[in-house]
This record gives C-alpha cells, sequence and structure tokens, in this order.
C-alpha cells in the first residue's frame, strides 16, 4: 500500500511539472499575442485558462484525500504540501498569462514604437527563462537552481523599470490607454516571474526541509 | 494550535535524565550509549522498529529490569537529578513515584473500587480518605460517570479499553509523578483509544509522561517529543537516533534514518 502511495506522489508532481510547463506555453503564447498583435492567439491563451484553472483544483483536491488517508509525514508530506502550493502559484500565473493576451486584444488595433515591443519581448525572453528553470529545479530536486532563480529574476525588475522610462519619452499624441496596456502587460511579466521565484523558495524547503529567509514579495502593488 | 494541548516550553526541566546508558540482558546487549533528558509535564513517545529495545529502555526507568535474571544496566539515570540505581533507592517507592501501563490491561480480579484503593491502602492511607481518592482518581481518568454507580463491580467485567483506565485511575491513585506506558492502546477500541489519548493530554498539566507506541500517528498525536530507536543489524545493540519535537520529527527529521523509517521506506 505504501508502493502505491509512493506512486501517487510521482504521478501528482509529474502532474504539476506538467502545468508547469503549460504556463509556460501560456506565457509565451500571451507575449506573441502582444508583441505580435495576434488576436487569434491571445484569443486561444484565454480560453485555455479554464483547463489549467481544472487541473490545478484537481491537484489539490488529490493532495486533500491523500492528506486524510495516508498520514504523509516527513520528506513525503513536505512534496505534498509543497505541490498544492506550487499548483496554486501556477494557476495565478496562468491568470496573468491571460491578463497580458486581454491587453493584447486591447491593443491589437494600433501599432506604438517598436522600441516598446522590443521591449517586451525581451522581458518575456527572461520570464520564459526563470519558468523553464523552475520546471527543471522541481523536476530534479535542484536545491542550487531553485536559489538561483532570484538572480534571474533580477534583470526583469530592471527591464520593467526601463520600460517606464521608454514610456515617459512617449509624445502626447501617443494613445494612453495602448501605453497603460503595455506597462499593465509588462508588470504581468514581472509578477509571474516573481511567483516563480517563490515557487522556487518552496522548492528549497522540499529539499532541506527548512524555509528559508522569505525574500521580499511586493505586496503592496499586489 | 487549539487542536493540541499546551505546547511545553524550550525551558522545560528534565524529569528523567539518562547518560551513557547501555542494557544487557546477560550477554546480549541490547541498547548502547543512550543519552536523552525526558521533560517534565510533556509527553515523550519513544518509536522504532518491533524489537529495538523501547520496552527495555522504559523499563529501565523504574528499574522493573531489576527483575530479570541476568539483566544489568551500565550509564547513569536520573530522576530530578537524583541517581534511580544508587544504593539506597527503594524500587518499590520508585515504582510508586514512576507508575506502569502495560499493552494488556492487567485490572486485579477485584472490585472496581478495591483495584484504585489498593496502592493507598498499602501506604497506609486512612479508610475514611480512601473514598475521596478512588472517586478523585477514576475523575482523572475519565472513569467515573461510568462506574460511579458499580465500584462494588468486578474491574475484570469491564469493557477492555475501560479496563485500561481503570489501570490507570490505579496508577494515578499514588499520584506518581511520571507515567510509562507500553503501547496502551494496542489492544483496546478505537474509541477507548481516542479516550486515553484525551486522557493523556489532560494528564500531563500534572505529570511526565512516556508512551511506547508502535503507531506512529498516535506519537504524532498525543507527544511533545518523539525519540526513534532503531538496531541497525540483528545482534548489534540498538541505538537512539534522534530525538527531537515531535513537530520537527514528522515534518522535517535530521537523520535519514528516521526520515526512512517513519515515511515507511523500512521497518
Ligand atoms: N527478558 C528478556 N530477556 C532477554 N532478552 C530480552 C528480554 N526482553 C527483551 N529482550 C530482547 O531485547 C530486545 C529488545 O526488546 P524490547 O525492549 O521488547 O523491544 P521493543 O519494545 O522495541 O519491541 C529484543 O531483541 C528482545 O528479544
Ligand atoms: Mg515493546
Amino acid at each position: 500500500m505504501r508502493e502505491a502511495f509512493r506512486q501517487e506522489l510521482k504521478d501528482l508532481k509529474v502532474e504539476v511539472l506538467s502545468i508547469g510547463r503549460a504556463v509556460t506555453g501560456v506565457t509565451r503564447d500571451a507575449v506573441t499575442s502582444l508583441v505580435e498583435g495576434d488576436v487569434d492567439l491571445a484569443e486561444k491563451v484565454i480560453a485555455g485558462d479554464a483547463e489549467i484553472d481544472r487541473r490545478t483544483l484537481q491537484v489539490e483536491e488529490h493532495a486533500i484525500e491523500v492528506t486524510a488517508t495516508q498520514f504523509p509525514v516527513a520528506r513525503d508530506l513536505r512534496l505534498l504540501h509543497s505541490l498544492t502550493y506550487i499548483a496554486l502559484h501556477l494557476e495565478r500565473m496562468a491568470d496573468l498569462g491571460v491578463n497580458i493576451a486581454r491587453a493584447a486584444k486591447r491593443t491589437a488595433d494600433r501599432r506604438g514604437p517598436q522600441t516598446l515591443y522590443d521591449l517586451i519581448q525581451a522581458q518575456g525572453n527572461l520570464v520564459y527563462r526563470v519558468l523553464d528553470a523552475t520546471c527543471e529545479a522541481l523536476e530534479k530536486n535542484d536545491l542550487e537552481l531553485a536559489r538561483k532563480l532570484q538572480d534571474l529574476d533580477e534583470p526583469i525588475d530592471h527591464l520593467y523599470k526601463q520600460f517606464f522610462r521608454e514610456l515617459a519619452r512617449l509624445q502626447d499624441e501617443e494613445d494612453i490607454e495602448w501605453a497603460s496596456s503595455m506597462v499593465l502587460a509588462s508588470r504581468y511579466l514581472e509578477r509571474i516571474a516573481d511567483n516563480a521565484v517563490d515557487i522556487g523558495e518552496r522548492i528549497a524547503y522540499l529539499v532541506t526541509g527548512e524555509f528559508d529567509a522569505l525574500h521580499d514579495s511586493d505586496e503592496e502593488t499586489g | 494550535m487549539s487542536y493540541r494541548s499546551t505546547p511545553v516550553p524550550d525551558d522545560a526541566l528534565e524529569k528523567i535524565t539518562v547518560k551513557g546508558l547501555d542494557f544487557f540482558y546477560g550477554d546480549f546487549h541490547a541498547l548502547t550509549d543512550i543519552t536523552v533528558g525526558i521533560k517534565e509535564k510533556a509527553v515523550t513517545a519513544f518509536i522504532g522498529p518491533s524489537g529495538c529495545g523501547k520496552s527495555t529502555f522504559l523499563r529501565c526507568f523504574n528499574r522493573m529490569n531489576d527483575l530479570i535474571p541476568g539483566a544489568r544496566a551500565e550509564g547513569r539515570i536520573t530522576l530530578d537529578g537524583q541517581d534511580i540505581y544508587a544504593a539506597g533507592v527503594d524500587p518499590v517507592d520508585l515504582r510508586r513515584r514512576i507508575g506502569m501501563i502495560f499493552q494488556q490491561p492487567n485490572p486485579f480480579p477485584m472490585s472496581i473500587y478495591d483495584n484504585v484503593a489498593f496502592g493507598p491502602r498499602l501506604q497506609g492511607v486512612k479508610k475514611a480518605d480512601l473514598d475521596k481518592i478512588v472517586q478523585t482518581s477514576l475523575e482523572r481518568a475519565n472513569l467515573w460517570k461510568e462506574t460511579k454507580d458499580i465500584l462494588g463491580r468486578n474491574g475484570l467485567a469491564l469493557s477492555g479499553g475501560q479496563q485500561q483506565r481503570l489501570c490507570i485511575a490505579r496508577v494515578l491513585a499514588v499520584e506518581p509523578e511520571v507515567m510509562l506506558m507500553d503501547e496502551p492502546c494496542s489492544a483496546i477500541d478505537p474509541t477507548s483509544v481516542q479516550k486515553i489519548e484525551d486522557l493523556m493530554a489532560e494528564l500531563k498539566d500534572r505529570i511526565t509522561i512516556v508512551i511506547v507506541t508502535h503507531n506512529m500517528q498516535q506519537a504524532a498525536r498525543v507527544s511533545d517529543f518523539t525519540a526513534f530507536f532503531l538496531q541497525e543489524m540483528a545482534g548489534e545493540p540498538a541505538v537512539l537516533v534522534e530525538y527531537d519535537r515531535t513537530a520537527n520529527i514528522f515534518t522535517s527529521p535530521k537523520d535519514r534514518r528516521t526520515e526512512d523509517y517513519i515515511t515507511g521506506r523500512f521497518g
């Protein structure tokens, strides 16, 4: 019976990893839809969110069931709890991807300065890197990589600030709705990466059994 | 954390202190180099695979092993700082201060009242005081309501779970400071198990409890501290692998062997 339990834990981890890769895909599609003004792709991202919601909820239900019946302890307990926590974060990250896709729909009918699209794309590329590293750290229980996520996140924050500076240079006649949608998109990207850093901390706990000092999450702008 | 009883503070005193204990049954070396401090007014659980010496260690605390021919302990065990193996320590008096509950409830074949009054009578408590002691002890063992009208009935007529609580009342009647419980719930039904677990949480306000249990969930539920024992190789003496707050043992044990045992990876 303990073998079956262990297999269940493994399956659950595989599922969370798979959700993680799906969220990476969502983020890519969302950024592409924004940068290329691709409304169909944006619609696809928005429509796909229900499936991610369903899968994360299923992970949570499954984890509750296993907790109630199998009395997981020690690293099994940490894994189960962390997977639930990670799934919840992934679900929020997918929501942020949907927000980017919505911004893509709002801005698709006009073309702003290319430098800003380039900046968003550059920021997106850095975020994919963080997401790929997050999935890899979880897959391999890689403590070092999990702790490196925070460093990978740093340039993303910088790009967000740079994005602001570029916007400030825009002429008055630039469409204000267009501009604010783009700022929001950059902000959502930055928050997706923040969530990934939180996941990294949870992976570190999973591996070591100890909570690292929590990094400052920027709750105030929530 | 309202589901748990009062947390034991970090600076809680040690009621029983064990230093470098080795234990032998004749040529058989059962335990080696055990050092541990049992905290006062707390519940400490001993866990580990069958045959790793949990009962043996428990029986050292009230010198029950003295009764076994060829058995001997080396090292030091103190109760409130005083060596329990020192010359001049009366084992009978020690066993009053450190009571014991066994796996199989063992009421005496006499009335419920006489079972509880047995110890106090031996101590010469006056007849007039006995009623009060019997009632208080049965109350503290959560058995009063069920037995107050049948005190004259034979203790053996009670259910298994009630018999175990009667044994607890019998121990409590002599006001022990420590209660040792060796798998006290193994032979009783789940409802009674629940009652005894609740009882432990209540009793630890006044006494120190050490429980041997093969049920890890029970250890996690009832204890403040957990000690994990392991005999790594047949024929080798068992060691104390890890001792910590129960919450730490069951979330982040430090020793891989503890981790493997409590997660069911061996044993
Ligand atoms: N009276 C005894 N004489 C000789 N060996 C004993 C005696 N009691 C226990 N042992 C041995 O000591 C070891 C520890 O036993 P015990 O303390 O009962 O373990 P546990 O309570 O962890 O199951 C076992 O190998 C057991 O066979
Ligand atoms: Mg035993």
